[in-house]
């Protein structure tokens, strides 16, 4: 228990670290809301007089004056009752509003996304350190390279290809916005024929970095006193693959797994952008651009809470998975 | 063991299934990417991101509805000089001074939930928006009485001629049985009613879409539905008009001059109206600092810019001819004076024109060939906002060209954020950036905006739309004295604009470079009836609402 008690009180401590410094970093941004909407607003063809400035600093600028200690009190008391403020740049709405409706296309992609080329990298992985030195080697250069190339090119020469040359695929959104969002069979067919290029360059992205993971571990493993114990013991191959070797070479995959699970909800902002996917990257960037620090305090949070989350869940579940750690504590 | 087995299988059946039903999917819809357009006209407005419900007419998050859903009294095309044209009201007249406006309303105009549109709707939108600071963005402080239910009176107590454009054209006119009971400044309006030509259908945060109004007072439009999507941006918006999924986007497309022969279902056309400038921080009285508070430097530079060569490397020939008096050319021509020795900046480099200026006020070519004076050499930071390709192209331009007239140059690159803070507290040598136009084609809101000191303010304030920081009596005189003048009293008005220029020339707080086009990429095998230089009805642009609404109100599909 006592293993437990520490974890979850360090836990607590990172949390509250990680509020402050949410907190912290957007006001270091230069520039005021309101010059950023009135530079949008004159950009987008409104007159910008003297007395428009006068009247968006009064709509939005109420509480900037008060002294920081207690912008920071209010937001720790607000937090806590779960209200992450108002929105600047899409005022009156809610923050939590703003993320929530952005929220689940970003889960859902990107979630996928990174089980899918999580599955396929360690199961890829598994196979090719079995083999260690055959043309199955192959495979970990081909994929790193994809690695390796920058995501946006990847993405931009896919959605080139497989979009625009051969019309697989849609261009750009999340559905057929003709559709109505919904639990109905043609939405959601419609979501899946949308988010499949999207995902697909996240797994091609992510692929590597599991599959040469997962090699590299299981080649060690092979070597470990007890694999060759289970050959002299006369067990059949594809036993040791399966039993000896994968599951305990498989173990830093997991680790490694769970944190990327916690990056799910900061999502991709690139695929965002290329795509002109619906999710909460897009929403991070413009609250970034926007100086909106309400709205960026309140991804921040999403994604602290994510990332603190699944770390914690990894440290328990260790404990659990991996008998030394248990003995340990 | 066993329920290690388990994942692999189903994990690779699934993935197997996504992809069948990926390319199946795609196989049915045939790789056409119009399919989803329908029969909507499918517009992009450069929303970046998911839209957020907000048809609240006032609030400056809204994401439509001007000029479509919710009519002003007039519209004032900004793309000509032009009368006003009647919507809402069918005459407007001012009294001698100035101080009451006479409005005559249209008669027999309905909400679009059956209710009559009365002189009350109109006093009421009024009236509250003096009540409520916070949405009032044209400074409305007069009073409005109804006469009865087409006419009404507004009355101020100075002369205010030139808020006429804002409160006719500027500001849309609410239902009062409907608005009496909603904060105005919070509510977005999820079921808009107003009068205007389309209704709202559906909202959904990747697009929303407008239908017409079978019982629009000037006859429903023929287009009967508009799409606004949302992209992630310029270059989406591209894509898209690659694939042919929209219809109308306001922004550059690669190889722009050729639109027609690359897609041959689109045309592009061109309007111009920013006015490009390397602003200064002119004014060395209010704290700028560096060689351009020297107004012989902001010439040098004026005659050290090759504009020819400046349009087509960084503007892909879109951008036209500038005035140094800041009247747009050609369509406010008529207001230049006729002190004004070069109506038009030069289209070449004048190197010797610009050494001359330079050497009269004490500037001497160092052996670098960068001018110097008592000891200060004159170089230049140009701030520009990071990805503004365009102007970081453009300054790269000109600082080749500065440097064969002794001017170094060099750019600054910083997020927009930045960029604004620094032109704000005056903490910069030159911006790249533009200057824009008032609510009627007149170049009194220009001068009034960017010259008066009254929007100016010291290095370390907060400067409004004058942060140049330039101050001239003169020229805030002027300004002024034009405010009490009626808009069409030309003969009377000329000798004020012959000032302002006059100065403004001679003072160049921000340096000409060239007024920037704003170019639309428009479906011109499906619809007709788009502005052209024939009839140029409204400003092109799609993001510019009110002109939009006029120009949905005109098409026609094709066939």
């Amino acid at each position: 228990m006592n293993y437990f008690l520490r974890k979850l009180s360090f836990y607590a401590v990172a949390l509250w670290a990680a509020l402050t410094l949410n907190f912290a970093i957007p006001r270091l941004l230069p520039g005021d809301p309101v010059d950023i909407l009135l530079a949008k607003l004159q950009q987008r063809g409104g007159t910008v007089t003297p007395e428009t400035r006068k009247a968006y600093a009064l709509l939005l600028g109420g509480d900037t004056s008060d002294p920081l200690w207690v912008q920071y009190w209010d937001y720790l008391k607000n937090l806590a009752r779960g209200d992450l403020g108002t929105s600047v740049s899409y005022y009156p709405a809610k923050v939590s509003d703003v993320i929530l409706t952005s929220l689940p296309w970003t889960v859902v992609l990107v979630g996928v996304a990174t089980v899918i080329a999580a599955l396929l990298g360690v199961l890829l992985g598994a196979i090719v350190g079995w083999k260690p030195g055959t043309w199955l080697d192959s495979l970990v250069p081909s994929t790193t390279l994809l690695a390796a190339v920058p995501y946006f090119w990847l993405a931009l020469i896919l959605v080139y290809l497989l979009a625009r040359v051969l019309g697989w695929f849609p261009l750009q959104g999340g559905y057929d916005v003709v559709l109505t969002p919904g639990w109905n069979g043609e939405f959601i067919a419609s979501a899946i024929q949308y988010g499949f290029l999207p995902a697909l360059t996240i797994v091609l992205a992510s692929i590597g970095g599991w599959l040469l993971g997962m090699r590299n571990m299981m080649v060690s493993t092979l070597s470990e006193d007890y694999i060759l114990t289970a050959e002299a013991k006369g067990l059949s191959p594809r036993k040791i693959l399966r039993s000896y070797a994968s599951r305990n070479a498989v173990l830093p995959s997991v680790a490694g797994f769970a944190i990327s699970l916690g990056f799910v909800v900061s999502g991709s902002v690139i695929t965002e952008q290329v795509f002109s996917y619906p999710g909460i990257g897009g929403r991070l960037l413009g609250a970034v651009t926007n100086n909106d620090y309400a709205l960026m305090q309140g991804v921040f949070l999403f994604i602290t809470l994510a990332v603190l989350g699944a770390n914690l869940l990894v440290d328990l579940l260790y404990g659990l998975i991996d008998p030394r750690t248990r003995a340990r504590a | 063991m066993s329920p290690k087995n388990g994942p692999r299988p189903r994990a690779a059946a699934a993935l197997a299934g996504a992809a069948a039903l990926g390319l199946a999917l795609s196989a049915c819809s045939g790789g056409s990417a119009d399919s989803s357009s329908g029969d909507a006209l499918v517009v992009y407005t450069g929303q970046a991101g998911d839209y957020q419900i907000n048809f609240n007419p006032f609030s400056p998050t809204k994401i439509g509805a001007l000029g479509t859903i919710y009519e002003t009294l007039f519209f004032y095309n900004k793309a000509e000089v032009s009368e006003p044209a009647p919507l809402l009201a069918t005459e407007q007249a001012w009294n001698e001074d100035g101080t009451v406006l006479s409005v005559v309303l249209r008669d027999g105009v309905e909400w679009s939930d059956g209710e009559a549109f009365t002189a009350d709707d109109v006093v009421f939108t009024f009236d509250m928006l003096k009540g409520q600071p916070a949405i009032n963005a044209s400074g409305f402080d007069g009073t409005v009485e109804a006469q009865d239910d087409t006419h009404l009176t507004f009355t101020f107590e100075e002369p205010t001629f030139v808020k006429g454009p804002d409160l006719m054209g500027n500001t849309p006119i609410v239902p009062e049985h409907l608005w009496k009971d909603v904060n105005p400044v919070e509510d977005v309006m999820e079921e808009p009613v107003g009068t205007g030509a389309y209704l709202l259908k559906e909202f959904k945060p990747q697009a929303y879409t407008l239908e017409s109004n079978p019982e629009y007072w000037g006859g429903e439009p023929e287009i009967k539905e508009v799409r606004y999507l949302s992209l992630s941006g310029n270059q989406a918006g591209a894509d898209a008009i690659a694939a042919g999924t929209i219809d109308w986007q306001t922004g550059p497309i690669p190889d722009i001059q050729n639109t027609n022969r690359n897609f041959p279902n689109y045309d592009a056309y061109t309007q111009w109206q920013n006015q490009m400038v390397l602003a200064t921080c002119s004014s060395a009285e209010l704290g700028c600092e560096g060689p351009q508070t020297d107004p012989a430097v902001r010439h040098a530079l004026y005659y050290a810019i090759d504009r020819e060569q400046l349009n087509s490397l960084a503007f892909m020939d879109t951008a036209n001819d500038m005035s140094p008096a800041f009247t747009l050319t050609p369509s406010q021509d008529q207001y230049v004076s006729a002190a004004v020795e070069e109506p038009i900046a030069p289209t070449t480099a004048q190197p010797d024109t610009a050494a001359d200026l330079l050497e009269a006020a004490g500037w001497a070519k160092g052996d670098d060939g960068i001018y110097a004076k008592d000891g200060e050499k004159l170089t230049l930071t140009v701030e520009v906002v990071t990805g503004w390709t365009d102007y970081i192209t453009a300054i790269d331009t000109m600082a080749s060209q500065a440097k064969a007239a002794g001017i170094e140059l060099t750019a600054a690159q910083s997020s927009w954020n930045e960029w604004t803070e620094k032109k704000g507290s005056g903490n910069f040598q030159l911006a790249i950036d533009s200057l824009w136009q008032g609510p009627a084609p007149d170049p009194y809101y220009l001068y009034n905006y960017f010259y008066d000191s009254s929007s100016g303010a010291e290095v370390g304030g907060s400067a409004g739309n004058n942060y140049a920081r330039y101050e001239n009596p003169a020229v805030d005189e002027a300004v002024a004295a034009l405010a009490t003048m009626p808009l069409d009293d030309a003969a009377g008005r000329q000798s004020h604009f012959d000032a302002i220029q006059t100065e403004i020339v001679e003072d160049m707080p921000y340096v000409p470079i060239m007024t920037g086009g704003t170019t639309s990429i428009w479906n011109t095998a499906e619809y007709t009836g788009w502005p052209s230089d024939e009839d140029l009805y409204a400003f092109p642009a799609i993001w510019s609402a009110y002109d939009a609404a006029e120009i949905f109100k005109r098409l026609e599909p094709k066939g």
